[in-house]
């Protein structure tokens, strides 16, 4: 490891360029939960479905998460396969960069992929392997990207590990290529996965309004279309923070003016696609902003109407992992659902600020993690529902809470208007089920008065 | 007969999974446990999630969450404070310490360090012990195995050797293998005790991960054997070990207080379990139970009813090794061509098969199998059996396309026969799907 940049990480925010936020809290032996930074790059980069991605190491990074998310591809399906170097003992001792050398000429010569992205591991990276320079070598020799994504695990958490993918997407992907000549140029997409599809639902709003996508990093991506980001007219970061620095280093180099945004909720549906006409300065383009939204938000507001009457005063805990806690907040709002408490400990000041904002005083911020502590707030708060992520459904389900995925392993795409109605349905599915009332009840022969005297 | 590797640089689809997972699972069956990932923290994370996913259930496990600097200097610091931590919130009655590649090419010693703290706290009374385990060598099953291996030497040393073992003879140690679901568990089990016997497992999964409501959300492990349970079974008089693999705990056993064993290679399809209860009934001089009687015949006659469905098919199945060993003998009942066999690590047991084994991955099993009728594997083959227009049967691990997966039953007769309905009825829908397609060709 490069240890000029370690020092430059430590000294700077959590996920975020910007100077004064908290740093990265150490995780806490024996009450750490969540993944590591390779599992952060790799949830970054996997996204770009036609390119190969190879874990560098021994077995367990990658043959214990390939497969492990949701992200959707509407055609190419590579990034879908495992690829590893699977080192073994005498590769340890012998160095693996030899076999990785094979690894990659390998996976050139049968898949023929437009790039290949090679993400370092704990082993890797602690016996000193020189990645970039295989990679380099390689590239050089068979005429493809071979992109080393620096992100072993031992470095930090998840959010680093994003941070890290978007820093190899800065260093050797974007601004290498050029568009089509006939490419309609406009908005990057950041941060958006299309988990569940919900890429689909963003792209079809804006396409309805006449706004081109222009490069999606990563969700549903193809490798050449981010090699023309630069060329985009702005950037819109969808609730991730992560790869906020690399939307604040694209306005520096190019000039591409950027804002935060989120597709969760009515309000911040509408809010993004009037940010991004604005920004292109466009003012035919506004107008059709304008006549979208507010169909779209009347059609939505009649076909939430049922909804909304099942929802009114219901109260519910969030606890989000990736997905910006903010704005899910708003969408529980539009739907009547009262937010009793909320995990905060990924949120960045700013967030935090941000979720201030959107909820009432009685809500209670649950800094850290640990599923005993989101439990005893969904019961101190009386809280109807808990939505977090998967790591903590089974958790609920033992508790007998009802409970909706929020995070990566989701299946239900909340994006955009159709997004919300479907969590408007989601939740009323959910309590309604009749297992809640089942389950609680004992078997008959268990609240029988004993039949006769013995 | 032969074990062969496909030449290639990469592993393509992996099927083999890292040894770690394989402790946390074993771990998983003891009551009131905690498994103490000696790493990153992505490689508990990984584990976890995982787990969660096939089981449908929380799984225990802790990190003592490394970094790069602790990795260099100190690794140990981060162990002890994790064990503070686990033991003086949660109190678990054991503590499995589990060594990853990254502490083992660091060379951080943690056995000693485990000692010392265990000798300068007093601790007594609970169970805590390390297991080395780099996911450069072996996989899930390994894994499962060493860390059984390691917690019944821990169990030795505390009260093994004291004074004179008194024996129940009416007490049956099981070591159940890593590649039995909890029903199978659960099944076998019961086998053993319908011809009088106690029996304890160890580990014991049927009671923890097979969907209990025990209400309340605990950090620990919520089920599985009782550590007084486990104590207990150095005085049966006898163990039986499931799954090659479950030899060497077994052996273990035998050799430090005597217990004699007893391995049963697998428990699937009509012959291993007829070798089962002919053994419990010779051991216990209890005839065999009438429902065992009644199971085989039920077997046979759906054996009989599937065999029109079974001829002329070929079979794939990519699987951990006592698995795969355990699988192809149902298959070879079935009379369907085993069109390719592949694991994920060499062991004994698969090099003294009598068909060709290859060891590989996913990729090997789509290019070795095509055109075999059935693809047998973990979730991860879906794409591959598509690939290759087979018919898709989840087993092993992780399955996550099929609900109340870990509690199909593949021991005894009824697992034989649950088995192979799902693989005829699987083959029927295709045939039906093909003819189907051929009919809105024409
Ligand atoms: S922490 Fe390191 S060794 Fe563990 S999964 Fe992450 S990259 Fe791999």
């Amino acid at each position: 490891m490069d240890p000029l940049r370690q020092d430059e990480f430590d000294s700077q925010a959590c996920g975020s360029m910007a100077p004064k936020a908290k740093p990265c809290p150490r995780p806490k032996p024996g009450e750490a939960a969540g993944g590591c930074s390779f599992d952060g790059a790799q949830i970054t980069l996997l996204p770009i479905m036609d390119a190969a991605h190879l874990v560098h190491g021994p077995i367990a990074c990658a043959g214990n998460s390939w497969e492990s998310r949701g992200a959707l591809s509407s055609g190419p399906s590579l990034s879908q396969y495992g690829f590893a170097t699977d080192l073994t003992d005498s590769d340890i001792i012998f160095g693996g960069e030899k076999k990785l050398k094979d690894s990659i000429d390998y996976i050139a010569g049968r898949f023929a992929p437009p790039a290949i992205f090679v993400y370092s591991t704990c082993v890797t990276a602690l016996i000193g392997e020189d990645m970039d320079a295989v990679c380099k070598e390689a590239a050089d020799r068979i005429g493809i990207p071979v992109i080393p994504v620096n992100s072993p695990g031992f470095v930090g958490s998840k959010n680093l590990g994003n941070r890290l993918a978007g820093d190899a997407l800065l260093q050797y992907v974007i601004g290498t290529g050029e568009p089509e000549p006939e490419t309609d140029l406009g908005v990057n997409l950041i941060g958006e996965y299309n988990i569940a599809g919900e890429m689909w639902d963003i792209e079809k709003l804006m396409n309805s309004a006449g706004i081109a996508v222009t490069s999606r990093i990563t969700g549903d991506a193809r490798y050449k279309e981010i090699t023309w980001a630069h060329r985009a007219r702005v950037n819109m970061v969808v609730c991730s923070r992560a790869l906020l620095g690399l939307a604040k280093e694209m306005e520096s180099r190019y000039g591409i003016p950027y804002f935060e945004g989120s597709f969760y909720g009515a309000k911040e549906t509408t809010y993004s696609l009037r940010q991004m006409a604005y920004l292109m300065n466009d003012r035919e383009m506004e107008r059709r902003v304008d006549r979208l939204t507010e169909r779209e938000e009347a059609r939505l507001s009649q076909e939430l109407r049922p909804y909304r009457k099942l929802l009114r005063g219901k109260r519910a805990v969030l606890y989000t992992g990736g997905v910006k806690s903010w704005s899910v907040i708003s969408a529980l709002k539009e739907l009547g659902v009262q937010v009793v408490g909320v995990g905060t400990n990924k949120s960045t000041e700013d967030d935090v600020r941000r979720i201030a904002d959107r909820v009432g005083d009685d809500t209670e911020y649950i800094p850290e993690g640990g599923a005993s502590r989101i439990i005893k707030t969904v019961r101190e708060r009386k809280a109807d529902i808990m939505i977090a992520g998967g790591r903590n459904m089974y958790v609920a389900m033992k508790e007998q809470i009802p409970f909706i995925d929020i995070n990566q392993e989701r299946h239900k795409a909340y994006a955009g208007y159709e997004g919300l109605l479907r969590l408007a349905k989601e939740l009323t599915y959910s309590l309604a089920n009749p297992i809640w009332k089942l389950a609680a009840s004992p078997a008959p022969w268990d609240k029988e008065a004993p039949p006769y005297d013995r | 007969m032969t074990v062969n590797r496909r030449k290639k640089p990469a592993s393509v689809n992996p099927m083999k999974i890292g040894q770690s997972l394989g402790a946390v699972l074993a771990l998983q069956g003891c009551y009131r446990a905690m498994p103490l990932i000696h790493g990153s923290q992505g490689c508990s994370a990984f584990p976890k999630a995982l787990l969660t996913r096939h089981f449908r259930e929380p799984i225990a496990v802790q990190t003592s969450a490394l970094q790069e600097m602790d990795v260099i200097f100190d690794a140990n610091r981060n162990l002890e404070e994790a064990l503070n931590l686990v033991l003086s919130k949660h109190r678990p009655d054991i503590i499995g310490i589990i060594g990853t590649e990254l502490t083992d090419v660091a060379g951080v010693d943690y056995q000693n360090m485990l000692k010392t703290y265990k000798r300068e706290r007093n601790m007594r009374g609970g169970l805590a012990f390390s297991v080395v385990l780099p996911d450069f060598r072996g996989s899930l099953e390994s894994g499962f195995s060493s860390t059984v291996e390691s917690m019944i030497d821990e169990m030795i040393q505390q009260v093994g050797h004291r004074g004179q073992r008194s024996v129940n003879t009416r007490q049956i140690t099981l070591l159940p293998g890593s590649f039995l679901t909890p029903a199978d568990v659960m099944e076998l089990k019961e086998i053993i005790s319908s011809f009088g016997f106690e029996v304890i497992a160890l580990p014991d999964i049927s009671t923890s991960l097979s969907g209990h409501l025990l209400t309340g959300f605990s950090p620990l492990t919520r089920g599985g054997v009782p550590l007084d349970s486990m104590l207990q079974s150095l005085q049966s008089a006898l163990t039986i070990a499931v799954g090659g693999s479950m030899e060497r705990p077994a052996r273990r056993l035998h050799n430090a207080i005597g217990t004699p064993y007893k391995v049963f290679e697998g428990a699937m399809g009509l012959k291993a379990t007829d070798e089962l209860l002919h053994f419990l009934h010779q051991i216990s001089g209890e005839p065999v139970p009438l429902r065992y009687c009644w199971q085989r015949e039920n077997l046979l006659d759906s054996m009989l009813d599937a065999h029109f469905q079974f001829a002329g098919m070929s079979v794939l199945a990519a699987l951990e090794p006592d698995h795969l060993h355990s699988v192809s003998g149902w298959l070879e009942e079935l009379g369907v061509e085993q069109k390719a066999l592949i694991t994920s690590f060499e062991t004994p047991l698969i090099a003294g098969m009598e068909r060709e084994v290859w060891v590989g991955d996913l990729d090997d099993a789509e290019v070795l199998g095509k055109g075999a009728d059935l693809w047998i594997s973990n979730s991860h083959g879906i794409a591959g059996a598509q690939r290759t227009g087979a018919a898709f049967m989840p087993a092993g691990f992780p399955v996550w396309n099929e609900l109340g997966a870990y509690m199909s039953v593949s021991a005894g007769y009824r697992g034989a026969m649950e088995w192979s309905n799902k693989a005829g009825n699987l083959l029927m829908q295709r045939e039906a799907g093909s003819r189907e397609s051929s009919v809105r060709h024409r």
